[in-house]
């Protein structure tokens, strides 16, 4: 198979499902989901935590898929085709916020692949083993922190150098392994906890406390977490649509995602809850002590005390970490592909597009690996550099969620306006209502390929629901961090506010003054065979620089691109 | 870019890409100097942030010399800068000059006119402090907002002689303060990552003033930052430095402070502008301008009539300090009436030493209109035996400025009992590092509350380092500030003779103004009832009285937390008035996936206190009695609870906190309710797994049976390999 013969695509529909599931698992599933859970009342808190996985993720999940699938390409040209020219710097926020949690995401990756080693090794399971010591001395050699950051970026390169069908058959094999390594963690957890006479940690995790329900913290905790692990919104799923087949049906896909997503939360949730119950005098208080804390120093603790010693505790050591490494790995990968998909969609080639990012990876992140190395003050070493940088760029996260909502209220605008002028739609409010809104669900959602209808509900969470849940996050975000922080204006402040909107605003700043530039570059679409569809409809469709893959774009044909590539 | 040529595409993507990732790395790295922690060591640099260091105040730039104590304030400046903070801090601060005036305690008609100074004509500006100042009552002679009758009032005067300038800026470095600190909970004032660690005095009572032992761990060469010879001492970098914002606080909400500092503000302007020209401590190293303003020859007690109208150096002004009725006229360290002023010119210098202690002229109306003069001056005592005390007097309080400090003391009754509120006053002087506690008028005796005066004495000369005596014991002086207060109005009253000059040197104004805010404080905090205070700590009652710390509380399996106050059966508790108060810290919602545990803090709150009778508790002296406050924490919480007691006796002292001064304990909380429920957990593990588990079997089912395409993954991948 040639690069340069045929357009890059999957093989088959589950590749597509399982590069995407591996997109949105990762670590804040198996080390954030379950501290979630343990400072959110249990099983109360799987309430919202279910309710906003149909109410805002796979909503947002459909959109994607079907924006990616129709434009063919990454973040950037889908949003200068579904937005129009003005707005392809969403497009490149989209792809910096996913590049910029690169730069760290592979140094904790790297620390997950460490931990694998330390677990298989024993160093983690003998007498008197410090977890604390281990933590410190692995995070203060910054050879070692680096050895592992490497590692990790050359088994991400190694994975996607050849494009979507190596994605496929990584995330396959990953996903797998992934699977049967947290049923056997589940497994030993439910026997250590079954030793004590209860399954006290899993009658946690799902007893609800109606009480509790009132309080609309847990309710923003669920909602945000819903938001982050399953990375809706944040570009992934439009990227990997790229490489869809033409007659995919992107809803099924997209509830297939969220439910796996989700599955595999609850799976490892259960799996770490039942561990630390089974093990820690004071489970909650552990389980609530900070999300680092408890993968590294806790859970290693309590694995060391599994059945069948010594195999069960290195087997659970190892194949908990080794799972872990696979999530983080498999985010990697969607992350480096986000980045390189939108160079490949400019013409630029794809090996090299790789080795860029790549690099870039390797060199930005190397101040995550090694600056502010600092103790806090329980003696449990942080590094505050790798945390100040998450402090900046998670909640950017949002606003790719924004764009894409916006893209879609600019369609329905677009659609209904140009089709009152062709008098095909009503005109006034109860035309707009009724022709505008449902517009982007009629023509990208509900093109036949699909086996479930999607109905008036996403119109309504699209157009309603999401905006209130987007200033929900926001606004209980900025003002629980004004509330807490100290010295929250003062720009000098690395956990202040000043500093976020500072970096917010320049790179916005920036993107938007590069506009102008990215939409004089053309754009070259990936088109399947066979699944070219008309894209002139779209506010940024009829554009000449916009052409598939293998055509000339005018004043630009020196530049040979290939179909693959 | 397959061949690699590029045209027309500028600036390129990589270009994209690398500018704001530059930028993200460049700002951090800028930072990096503030997030460095450093171990404890031996250079102020290693400890404290370097604005401490070098004694830059938070509330002002950094190149703002006045504000930063660096120069002194002139009545302008101070005047503004009060203006401005009663702007920005109008929940707590009201700006006033003068008084409304109308009629006065004692019958007489008095307008604003009254309280503005003979010669410049400004009245005296000043700080009306509490919680909602604007609003209470509202006092038409006063003018002022913000009077409560449950919140006991506190006076603070500075610059009675105008000369001694640090007694001034002491003042209004206490009102920085309390801008600064009020509702700033928690703000750590040396940036050593600690907060409150050291509040005023010794608070810890090991005999160290420096209860964190920051400055003691210095080496010894910066261990004496204000050169005054005692290394770690009061005023020194390091000692008494990181006091609690959250006593400050209690104490603005819980009491009315009257501040006042630059009582003498006709002086104060002569002394600066014409009396000693600029720099003061060097043209009037040892002397300057000290009274008012008061033309002595033109207001015909002497024969020569003062055409010119300008001040006459050698004759002019009233030593305000010399000019309170209490005991006017003896003249005990002054300069009689009958005598008012050689008028001969001093020698020399400028050292203002002529008639320099001038107690005012002689009263001589019938006050009382019953045709005798003069017969029952004021003293406390029914001279004349004729049923009223002191109506008639023979001098005193005969100068607009302290005619203010009389008018504004006996006008200001929020209780309308007749007597003043102060319990307590404070007036700062120049120099001589003295506490100096009344009286001043009689050598060799006592007051009535000696005992007791001594005792508050003694713990402001603690905090200060200065000396504790009898104001008389330094020399006799009659008709000054506290002998009328205390002896007129009852109130404990201190002269604080801060510094070492009368125009210190402008670098010292900092170190000693830090120096002394304690007393200022410590004054607003005894005002409830300081004869009270001073008898339950002198009898060694009050500090038996403990608060059960964090691990004598018993948490019960489930509901509210009992917190025990143990207090001796000698201290006379209010029970309805004493409250433990709480608060939680719970991790934060913001919690960092990457860093270290965060908290957020809930609002203090306050649960009532109930008598244990079965019970007794053990304090020194024996047995004790428990005062029970019941937390409601929820069963389900984690993480911690703050507690501390405010107590109040049955003789009004309303602010004594369990532990001192702002400070609280701290309480792990762990999860009390249970885990769960067999039945309720199987139901939510089977709606959960119904809508995850199931509905991806379906969607999974959906998809196998829908699609004609190779569905089985693994064929799909063989064959792709078999191709390539």
């Amino acid at each position: 198979m040639s690069d340069e013969e045929e357009s890059d695509q999957f093989n088959g529909r589950m590749g597509l499902i399982f590069a995407s599931i591996g997109a949105a698992i990762g670590t804040g599933n198996i080390w954030r989901f379950p501290r979630m859970v343990g400072a959110n009342g249990g099983g109360t808190f799987l309430v919202p935590w279910l309710i906003f996985l149909f109410a805002w993720s796979i909503p947002l999940v459909i959109a994607e898929y079907a924006m990616g699938k129709r434009s063919r390409t990454g973040t950037i040209g889908t949003f200068r085709i579904f937005a129009g020219k003005k707005f392809a710097w969403m497009g490149l926020w989209t792809a910096w916020i996913s590049t910029a949690i690169g730069f760290y995401y592979a140094v904790v990756a790297g620390w997950t692949i460490k931990y694998f080693q330390l677990g298989i090794s024993g160093a983690l399971t003998g007498e008197g083993v410090d977890t604390t010591e281990v933590w410190n001395a692995f995070l203060q050699s910054p050879g070692q922190v680096i050895f592992f950051q490497f590692l990790v970026i050359c088994l991400t390169l190694a994975a996607i150098w050849k494009g979507a069908k190596a994605i496929e058959k990584v995330n396959f094999y990953l996903m797998i392994s992934l699977f049967a390594l947290l049923f056997l963690t589940l497994f030993l957890s439910l026997w250590m906890d079954m030793e004590d006479g209860s399954l006290d940690g899993a009658m946690f995790m799902f007893t609800v406390d109606f009480e509790m329900l009132k309080d609309p913290e847990i309710w923003i905790n669920g909602l945000s977490q819903s938001a982050w692990s399953c990375s809706a919104g944040m570009g992934m799923c439009i990227t990997y649509a790229v490489y869809m087949s033409k007659d995919e049906d992107t809803v099924l896909n997209a509830f297939t995602m969220g439910l796996a997503n989700n599955s595999i939360s609850i799976i490892a949730g259960l799996a770490v809850l039942s561990a630390i119950f089974a093990v820690s005098p004071d489970p909650l208080a552990t389980v609530t002590g900070g999300s680092s804390a408890i993968t590294f120093l806790a859970l290693p603790e309590v694995f060391a005390k599994a059945p069948f010693a010594p195999i069960g505790p290195l087997f659970m050591m190892a194949g908990f970490f080794l799972a872990l490494s696979f999530a983080a790995m498999t985010s990697m990968i969607s992350t480096v592909e986000l980045c390189v998909r939108n160079f490949v969609d400019h013409g630029y080639n794809r090996g090299k597009s790789v080795a860029l990012t790549g690099l870039a990876l390797f060199l930005f992140g190397i101040p995550s690996a090694v600056m502010w190395v600092k103790l806090d003050a329980e003696g449990v070493a942080f590094p505050e550099f790798l945390e100040v940088q998450d402090h900046i760029w998670g909640y950017g996260l949002m606003f790719s969620g924004l764009f894409i909502a916006f893209s879609i209220w600019k369609y329905g605008y677009y659609r209904w306006k140009s089709g009152v002028e062709a008098g095909v739609a009503p005109a006034g409010f109860r035309g707009y209502l009724g022709f505008g809104v449902s517009a982007f669900r009629d023509d990208f959602i509900n093109t036949g390929d699909n086996d479930i209808e999607v109905g008036r509900w996403w119109d309504l969470l699209m157009y309603l629901a999401f905006p209130i849940l987007f200033s929900v996050l926001m606004i209980s975000y900025f003002a629980d961090m004004i509330a807490n922080t100290p010295d929250v204006w003062d720009p000098t402040n690395p956990k202040g506010l000043s500093i976020i909107l500072l970096f917010w605003g320049v790179i916005a700043a920036l993107f938007i003054s590069f506009n102008k530039f990215i939409v004089q570059r053309p754009l070259y679409r990936n088109i399947p065979q066979g699944a070219d569809v008309d894209i002139s409809t779209l506010p940024g469709g009829s554009d000449d620089l916009v052409v598939a893959r293998g055509e000339h774009a005018p004043g630009f044909e020196h530049l040979t691109v290939g179909k693959g590539a | 870019m397959q061949n690699g040529k590029v045209i027309r595409t500028r600036p390129s993507f990589g270009a994209l890409i690398v500018l704001p990732l530059l930028l993200s790395l460049v700002a951090p790295v800028a930072n990096a100097g503030i997030a460095q922690d450093e171990p404890m060591g031996y250079a102020p640099e290693d400890i404290w942030s370097d604005d401490y260091n070098n004694m830059i105040f938070p509330w002002a730039p950094a190149n703002d010399p006045i504000l930063q104590f660096k120069e002194y304030h002139t009545y302008e400046t101070m005047k503004q800068r009060m203006q401005r903070l009663a702007e920005e801090n109008s929940d707590i601060f009201e700006f006033h000059e003068g008084m409304n005036g109308g009629t006065n305690a004692r019958g007489e008609a008095t307008t604003q006119d009254s309280y503005e100074g003979w010669y410049y004509d400004h009245a005296s500006p000043w700080l009306k402090i509490t919680h909602e100042v604007y609003n209470g009552d509202y006092n038409p002679f006063v003018g002022d907002n913000g009077n409560y009758e449950d919140r006991p009032d506190v006076m603070i005067v500075g610059n009675h002689h105008a000369r001694e300038w640090m007694s001034y800026q002491t003042p209004i470095m206490v009102m920085e303060v309390i801008a600064f600190s009020y509702d700033n909970i928690g703000y750590d004032n040396d940036g050593d990552g600690e907060v409150d660690e050291d509040p005023w005095g010794d608070a810890n009572g090991d005999g160290i003033l420096d209860d964190d032992g920051d400055c003691l761990g210095l080496d010894p060469s910066f261990q004496d930052s204000n050169g005054d010879g005692t290394p770690c001492g009061a005023g020194d970098l390091g000692v008494d430095e990181d006091y609690s914002e959250q006593w400050i606080t209690d104490l603005v909400n819980s009491r009315e402070i009257y501040l006042i500092p630059m009582l003498n503000v006709d002086g104060n302007i002569y002394d600066r502008e014409v009396f000693c020209p600029a720099p003061a401590w060097e043209t009037c190293p040892s002397g300057g301008w000290r009274k008012n303003l008061r033309d002595n020859t033109y207001t015909g007690v002497t024969p020569i009539p003062d055409l010119q109208e300008r001040v006459d150096e050698d004759c002019d002004g009233v030593d305000l300090n010399r000019n309170y009725q209490f005991e006017w006229g003896a003249p005990l360290g002054a300069t009689g009436p009958l005598i008012p002023g050689t008028c001969t010119p001093a020698e020399g210098e400028l050292d203002g030493s002529n008639n320099d202690v001038y107690n005012g002229p002689v009263d001589d109306k019938d006050n009382d209109g019953d045709g005798q003069i003069n017969e029952d001056h004021v003293d406390g005592k029914d001279d004349d035996a004729d049923g009223l005390t002191d109506e008639d007097w023979w001098g005193g309080n005969s100068e607009p400025e302290t005619k203010f400090i009389q008018d504004i003391t006996e006008m200001n009754d929020d209780d309308g009992n007749g007597a003043s509120e102060f319990k307590s006053t404070l007036t700062f002087h120049s120099y001589s590092e003295l506490v100096l506690y009344p009286w001043g008028h009689c050598t060799g005796c006592q007051s009535p509350d000696h005992d007791q005066l001594i005792y508050h004495g003694d713990e402001m000369a603690e905090m200060t380092q200065y000396t504790n005596m009898q104001s008389s014991d330094l020399y006799p002086t009659s008709g000054d500030f506290c002998d009328w207060h205390y002896g007129l109005h009852g109130s404990y009253c201190y002269t604080m003779e801060i510094g070492t000059a009368f125009h210190q040197h402008e670098d010292d104004i900092d170190h000693i103004a830090v120096r002394n805010l304690g007393v200022a404080f410590y004054m607003a905090e005894i005002a409830d009832n300081p004869r009270e205070r001073a008898d339950l700590a002198i009898a060694n009652i009050s500090q038996q009285n403990y608060l059960s710390d964090s691990k004598n509380v018993v948490i019960p399996a489930e509901g509210d937390i009992p917190i025990d106050l143990c207090v001796s059966n000698q201290f006379p508790y209010s029970e309805a008035n004493t409250m433990i108060q709480w608060r939680t810290v719970k991790p934060s919602r913001l919690q960092s996936d990457y860093g270290p545990r965060e908290w957020a803090t809930t609002a203090w709150e306050s649960v009532p206190v109930m008598v244990m009778d079965d019970e007794t508790c053990t304090v020194s002296d024996g047995n004790g009695t428990i005062l029970r406050g019941m937390v409601p924490i929820s069963e389900t919480a984690t993480g911690k609870l703050h507690y501390k007691a405010a107590v109040s006796t049955l003789g009004g002292s309303d602010f004594i906190q369990y532990p001192a001064n702002g400070e609280y304990y701290e309480l792990d909380l762990s999860y009390r309710a249970a885990y769960g429920s067999v039945f309720g957990s199987f139901l939510m593990f089977g709606i959960t797994a119904a809508f995850v588990w199931g509905g991806l079997a379906i969607c999974l089912r959906m998809m196998l049976t829908d699609d004609e395409e190779a569905l089985d993954l693994a064929d799909a991948l063989l064959e792709a390999e078999a191709k390539a």
